[in-house]
């Protein structure tokens, strides 16, 4: 039950993070239109901004459980076995204390904007909390994310970010394309 | 907290962190804020952890960046549409005449390609997806078919669109726009360093290039090519509108998934599902690079607190390095690191040293940006890790060493135009400055 629960916070909020995607698109579209007619957003870089804030965390925890986030494997790939595996804890052990202790202060930012009343500086006056959700918000679900992956593989499982040999060359070559760092 | 260590001791203490995290298998992202966390914990009482939430906060709430999921995103949509086969079949006829013939599809589609898509694993895969199995039918040589498709897929890179260029710009602090601009002609240079290539090995070895396809008539060439119609004026489009200053690069960029979703439409690949694995696919990689650049933002502005950056600068200063010295010093390092780590990676861990010494040196940001593209396309052919042999490896079942020597000359051509944009800087300056006139 807990594991379908913490699967789909994961698959939403990657979901949420690409309905940002589309969102970042239409109000550019729409500005550039918008302008030929002398219509306009009052603020539409900020929120684009913010979008792209967004974005890019809530998306962060789904990213992390599909393997797509990017460290140097060149080493850690010539060892198997129970060294693998402490290697696996200790990289796991560092990101995760890091992303808590990450986590904590931007949650501490938000509470204090929300406390100090601060606004965003620029032509929408809102409360500067607000966007900072998305950030914060996405933190929140990468912590818990590692947690997650923290204890399942001290249980002796195999890391879910490890991605599972490819069945075909064509998967591969997709996977490259679509997901590496070039 | 605050202790004196001293500069040298506290750089060692840095990079010994940095590497004993990276080589165990920290991620990128997280190694870089640890890095920016050891050194502020080191040399300063400001709060840690605010500094941290607030630089992230700023640097991800950014107008610039939203321009990079959606180039992202067109290239994505791109790669999903059947623009390989048709780039394959219009391009063919044309170039029969040529020593070489259809390898120079390689080059020619890729860098048509590479103007809609910033990246190279990408680029290289779409082109190579039909031009490779092509190739092997009519009896091309292997090693040239595969090292001409390496080679050309990096051209993702330094033609713009470009991924690595948004990331250069944003952690650089300079305009995307400038330095999209500065690649167009270094592009065509590497274009055409390689088809000259191409041109020479060919006539040198004149047995390893099958004859000729049996001629076609002309107007069944212009109708095989009239596919390829809507990818130009995708790329016209976008080239007129960052040149002559119509659009900004994020608004250019919103434009260009646009066109991309109409010619998807148009070519009938444009579906639901593919939308959605477009949208989903993109996501995934722009949160992948955003990560790397939210750890890269907090790591430079921890690293202000050290003073690193200032010594060396005054370093540089001291040590009278010629700008053309100090070019060929981090040729050398990029080289070497390339080898090992991806190119996003390279950009964001070098910058926060690279930066203030080639300041000081007095090198143009602009060009810097696009020399650090052509160091990052050698990137993606030199064992052990790199992308373009990964793709072209699995596309053609040859091992990466394989590949990669297939891919050595086109490495050696890269380093070529190295030299030749280091002598002769205007090509990588003129258009940048046409479209924004210095002073």
């Amino acid at each position: 039950m807990m594991r379908i629960i913490l699967d789909r916070l994961y698959l939403f909020s990657g979901y949420a993070a690409g309905a940002f995607l589309v969102l970042i698109f239409g109000i550019m579209m729409f500005m550039s239109l918008g302008r030929q007619v002398g219509l306009n957003i009052p603020a539409g870089d900020d929120i684009a901004s913010w979008c792209m804030a967004a974005m890019a965390f809530l998306g962060l925890a789904h990213t992390f459980k599909r393997g797509e986030i990017i460290r140097v494997g060149v080493l850690i790939e010539q060892v198997s076995g129970r060294k693998r595996w402490a290697l696996e804890i200790f990289a796991l052990g560092v990101s995760t204390a890091f992303t808590l202790y990450f986590t904590w202060y931007a949650v501490a930012m938000t509470y204090d904007s929300w406390r100090f009343h601060d606004m965003a500086q620029g032509v929408l006056s809102i409360p500067l909390w607000f966007p900072q959700l998305g950030v914060t918000g996405g933190l929140v679900i990468l912590a818990i994310a590692l947690v997650d992956e923290m204890i399942h593989v001290l249980k002796g499982n195999k890391p879910s970010y490890d991605k599972e040999p490819p069945s075909s060359p064509d998967e591969f070559v997709e996977r490259i394309a679509s997901g590496g760092g070039g | 907290m605050h202790t004196d260590i001293g500069l040298i001791n506290l750089s060692l203490i840095l990079l010994g962190v940095l590497i004993a995290v990276l080589s165990s298998g920290v991620w990128i992202a997280v190694a870089l804020g640890l890095i920016g966390f050891i050194a502020m914990l080191l040399t300063t009482s400001v709060p840690i952890g605010s500094v941290l939430a607030t630089t992230v906060w700023s640097a991800s709430a950014s107008w610039t960046l939203a321009a990079l999921p959606l180039f992202i995103w067109m290239g994505e949509i791109l790669f999903r549409t059947r623009l390989s086969e048709e780039m394959f079949r219009g391009l063919s006829p044309w170039l029969q005449w040529l020593p070489g013939r259809l390898v120079h599809v390689n080059v020619i589609g890729c860098g048509i390609f590479a103007a809609v898509s910033g990246s190279s694993a990408a680029t290289c895969a779409t082109i190579g997806k039909i031009a490779l199995p092509e190739l092997e039918k009519r009896g091309y040589d292997k090693d040239i078919s595969l090292g001409s498709l390496a080679g050309s897929g990096t051209l993702g890179l330094l033609i713009p669109p470009s991924i690595p260029m948004v990331v250069y710009a944003v952690t650089a602090n300079v305009s995307v726009l400038q330095v999209f601009l500065g690649g167009f002609l270094p592009g065509f240079l590497v274009m055409a360093l390689y088809s000259g290539y191409i041109i020479v090995w060919s006539l040198v070895h004149p047995g390893k290039i099958p004859p000729r396809d049996p001629p076609m008539p002309f107007r069944k060439k212009l109708s095989e090519s009239t596919k390829l119609i809507p990818c130009l004026l995708l790329i016209l489009g976008v080239f007129f509108s960052l040149v002559l200053g119509f659009a900004t690069a994020t608004e250019c960029a919103a434009w260009g998934v646009a066109g991309a979703l109409l010619l998807a439409w148009w070519s009938g690949t444009l579906n639901r599902k593919s939308f959605f694995e477009s949208v989903m696919s993109a996501t995934r990689l722009t949160c992948m690079i955003m990560f790397i650049l939210a750890g890269a933002a907090y790591t430079t502005a921890a690293m202000a607190y050290t003073g690193i950056p200032a010594a060396l600068a005054e370093w540089v200063k001291g040590q009278d390095l010629t700008p053309g010295m100090l070019a060929l010093y981090l040729s050398v390092m990029y080289i070497i690191l390339g080898c090992l780590i991806d190119g996003i990676s390279m950009i964001v861990l070098t910058m926060v040293i690279v930066l203030p010494m080639i300041k000081q040196a007095g090198l143009d940001l602009i060009w810097f940006g696009v020399y650090l593209v052509i160091h990052v396309e050698m990137a993606q052919i030199t064992p052990p890790v790199g992308f373009n042999l990964f793709v072209l490896q699995n596309m053609s079942g040859r091992d990466t060493f394989t590949v990669a020597r297939a891919a050595f000359p086109f490495f050696l051509l890269l380093i070529v135009a190295v030299f030749i944009i280091t002598e002769f800087p205007k090509i990588v300056l003129v258009l940048p400055h046409l479209a924004f006139p210095p002073g």
